[in-house]
């Protein structure tokens, strides 16, 4: 069945958060939703409800960062370099693992729910078994210091739709490509463009890879980011996407932004192939369609909020993004 | 006897080095005879002369306004702290941002002050208070610290300069250039902005020697024909900044790192900043009264988590680092240790995950040097967002920075016939961190 058109996108439905919210999980086909928040909690909430009312689960010990389902198993990841494991079903935390030496920034499922990736700021992608908790794979493939001389930092990872990859990019646009299977990495694409180092000005930088996804046949791999910054006090850089070729390690498409300015955070395939959606924001936050086949920008609508994450539906009918201070429900078709 | 290689290679330096030390008595002297090694002055007979005759300072200027919340006054788990928790100290109940663990083994050297209320939230002119601890007036522009320690720690006959101020980074430069105010060039600082090294410190290969001194010579005439029957703190501090040329220009090798042995180098780190701190360690080391090491910039107004996290460990293994260092040459009770900036930040998060500038509540430390190590002064809500007991302002800090080197706050300084105090009228330092 075909996507729907990104044209058809409305916002169906907004609520307000008190704090600030870096990560959302969907049940599918449902109303459910989980969330990470800044007050370092854990919450559900269901967004097909009369009234809005989300319901704390559990805590971490910092910012809650990522939250992912794998089957009826709630994982979420904090700064606090723990994860939490939440029975969904029995409605309590299964367990608790110190999962990483610092702040876990990201953390997904493998479309079978059998195991999941998290990656930290110790430049390391555990893959953990989704049943157990046991740790799978321990995956070095980011060097820890930037070329200045500065600590990295490793925000994004994606597992492909057939489970077989594993994508990992870090601060300075490297981004590795492993066999979810055996751990072994088998490609690599670089995007410096998305890490600004500003020697003259500030003596420091900003930026990053702050998304990836494969396309549906796995053959593509979208890296999203900001682009160069002048000032870099501001996220100022427009909202950048590159689509490389992962295999030859090669670019094949570069959506550079020309609307808004700001981190692309997240990023998601039309199931069809037909879109790319980037989704992101700096004070204010983007929506940004692209046919990655034509190298054209289809739609970039404004979201009332800086968004950190989203959850597109199996068909993409239905998106929900959640930032500062906001969640919002947009409906397509 | 050939004279001996003095550790800036100059025989007037050696002669300087010979009349500072002389106040050191008979083992000064002899030590004064072989510069050959800095290291010499960690000598404890060397050192003792340097606690008789003068303290130092080191002002750590984090230029743009770096956040108490990611530094000393970390708010974990409130809506304003930010995701980094606080740890514990050497200090029992002290406790500082987890981006810190060597400074947080140190925190017995070190006061933290943490109720900075100085009202100014705009770069420049905020930078100029807290680089004079009061703001100028239209009719006058006060020295700054830097300029007034010059003029009160520094020796008349010193072949090395007394100001020195690294800032290499472009941004906020011009905001909070050093400045000497009414107290004129004398006391201006000696900028580097492009290289570790000063520019021009060299005499031109195409003048002789001799040529260079008789131009000296001839200045020196002229400019006392001019200053004759004219009276001027501004006239007399100018030529007397020439007077100094000389010595200043055998002073290159001071600036030079790779002086240092390897080992020390490793242990500060690379970068700029490392090498610059430890450029200034040289520099009082030598017999400089103040240096400013300008680390630009902290103005994260756009993830400021990111920034921080990549800004405070440097911070806080380069401060480690030279507090070890000045601990291990015995010069840590003659050596301060200041870091400042023009404002913090605010305790809310705004949507690009940066703070914003904010001056009602935030954080300064001073270490060494008569200031009890250990102490915490001033405390602030639990949000972060105001000063709930012991406020301290840009005065109040000066004052205690002057208190600490033995320098009386309330001194006059002669603006014409005017009486200028070092701090405004009624400005107190803050006892309770005193020694």
């Amino acid at each position: 069945m075909p996507a729907p058109n990104p044209d058809t996108l409305k916002l169906a439905k907004d609520f307000s958060r008190p704090s600030i919210v870096f990560g959302v999980a969907r049940k599918a086909g449902t109303g459910t939703i989980y969330l990470a928040c800044s007050d370092f909690k854990v919450y559900a909430a269901d967004i097909t409800a009369a009234k809005f009312e989300p319901k704390e689960l559990y805590g971490h010990e910092s910012y809650a960062t990522s939250v992912a389902l794998a089957g009826t198993t709630l994982v979420s990841g904090g700064y606090d370099g723990k994860l939490m494991w939440w029975d969904t079903a029995a409605g309590k935390v299964a367990r608790t693992t110190d999962a990483h030496a610092k702040w876990i920034r990201k953390v997904v499922a493998s479309p079978d729910g059998k195991f999941v990736a998290s990656v930290a700021d110790d430049m390391a992608c555990k893959v953990w078994d989704a049943g157990t908790g046991k740790l799978v794979h321990d995956l070095r493939g980011h060097k820890e210091k930037t070329p200045h001389d500065f600590t990295s930092m490793l925000y994004a990872v994606a597992y492909s739709a057939d489970g077989s990859l594993l994508a990992t990019g870090d601060k300075v646009g490297h981004v590795a490509v492993w066999d979810a299977k055996t751990g072994a990495q088998v490609g690599a694409c670089e995007a410096p463009v998305m890490y600004t180092w500003d020697k003259q000005q500030r003596l420091h930088s900003i930026g990053g890879t702050r998304s990836l996804a494969f396309s549906p046949d796995g053959k593509q791999l979208a890296v999203g980011g900001m682009g160069k910054v002048g000032n870099i006090d501001h996220l100022e850089g427009k909202a950048r996407v590159e689509v490389f070729d992962w295999k030859a390690g090669k670019q094949t498409a570069e959506f550079p932004g020309d609307k808004f300015a700001g981190l692309v955070n997240r990023l998601a395939w039309a199931p069809d192939g037909s879109w790319l959606l980037g989704a992101g924001g700096a004070g204010e936050g983007f929506l940004l369609f692209f046919d990655v086949a034509a190298k054209k920008t289809l739609r970039q609508e404004k979201v009332m909020m800086h968004v950190h994450d989203v959850d597109l539906s199996p068909d993409a009918k239905e998106l929900v993004c959640v930032g500062h201070n906001k969640i919002t429900v947009h409906k397509l078709g | 006897m050939p004279a001996k290689r003095t550790f800036c290679g100059s025989p007037e330096h050696a002669v300087n080095r010979r009349a500072f030390l002389g106040a050191a008595g008979a083992a000064g002297a002899t030590l004064a005879a072989d510069m050959t090694q800095l290291d010499a002055l960690a000598s404890p007979a060397v050192n003792d002369a340097l606690k008789k005759t003068q303290k130092r300072v080191i002002l750590l200027w984090l230029a743009g306004g770096a956040s108490q919340l990611e530094t000393w006054d970390p708010k974990p788990g409130a809506p304003t702290g930010g995701p980094f928790r606080a740890i514990k100290t050497d200090v029992p109940g002290v406790a500082i941002s987890e981006l810190m663990p060597k400074m947080a083994q140190r925190m017995k050297h070190t006061c933290i002050l943490r109720g900075l209320d100085t009202k100014n939230g705009d770069h420049g002119s905020a930078a100029v208070t807290m680089m004079r601890g009061r703001r100028n007036e239209a009719a006058i522009r006060y020295p700054d610290l830097g300029a007034v320690l010059a003029r009160e720690m520094g020796r008349p006959d010193s072949k090395v300069p007394d100001y020195v101020s690294f800032y290499t980074q472009t941004e906020g430069r011009s905001m909070a250039p050093g400045d000497a105010g009414f107290l004129g060039a004398r006391y201006a600082p000696m900028d580097l902005t492009t290289n570790n090294v000063p520019d021009f410190i060299r005499r031109l290969a195409d003048i002789t020697d001799l040529d260079h001194k008789e131009r000296s010579d001839l200045r020196d005439v002229l400019g006392k024909q001019f200053a004759a029957g004219r009276h001027s703190e501004t006239l007399g501090s100018q030529n007397e900044a020439y007077e100094r040329v000389r010595g200043l220009m055998s002073s290159e090798k001071l600036f030079d790192v790779t002086q240092e042995p390897q080992k020390v180098r490793d242990r500060y780190g690379p970068g700029q900043f490392a090498e610059q701190t430890l450029i200034a360690r040289r520099l009082v080391e030598a017999g400089v009264p103040f240096v400013r090491v300008g680390r630009a910039w902290w103005d994260s107004h756009g993830q400021n988590f990111e920034t921080h996290q990549e800004m405070v460990p440097e911070l806080d293994h380069v401060m480690a680092t030279l507090i070890d260092d000045l601990k291990d040459r015995g010069m840590l009770d003659d050596v301060m240790i200041v870091t400042l900036s023009e404002f913090g930040r605010t305790p809310a998060i705004n949507a690009s995950l940066g703070r914003d500038h904010f001056a009602s509540a935030w954080s300064s430390t001073i270490t060494g040097c008569g200031i009890k190590g250990g102490s915490v002064y001033g405390k602030t809500d639990a949000n972060g967002n105001k000063v709930v007991a012991e406020h301290v302002d840009a005065g109040s800090l000066f004052a205690t920075i002057y208190e600490a080197l033995g320098i009386n706050p309330e001194k006059n300084y002669y603006y014409g016939s005017r009486p200028i105090p070092l701090v405004n009228p009624g400005i107190e330092p803050i006892k309770a961190v005193l020694k």
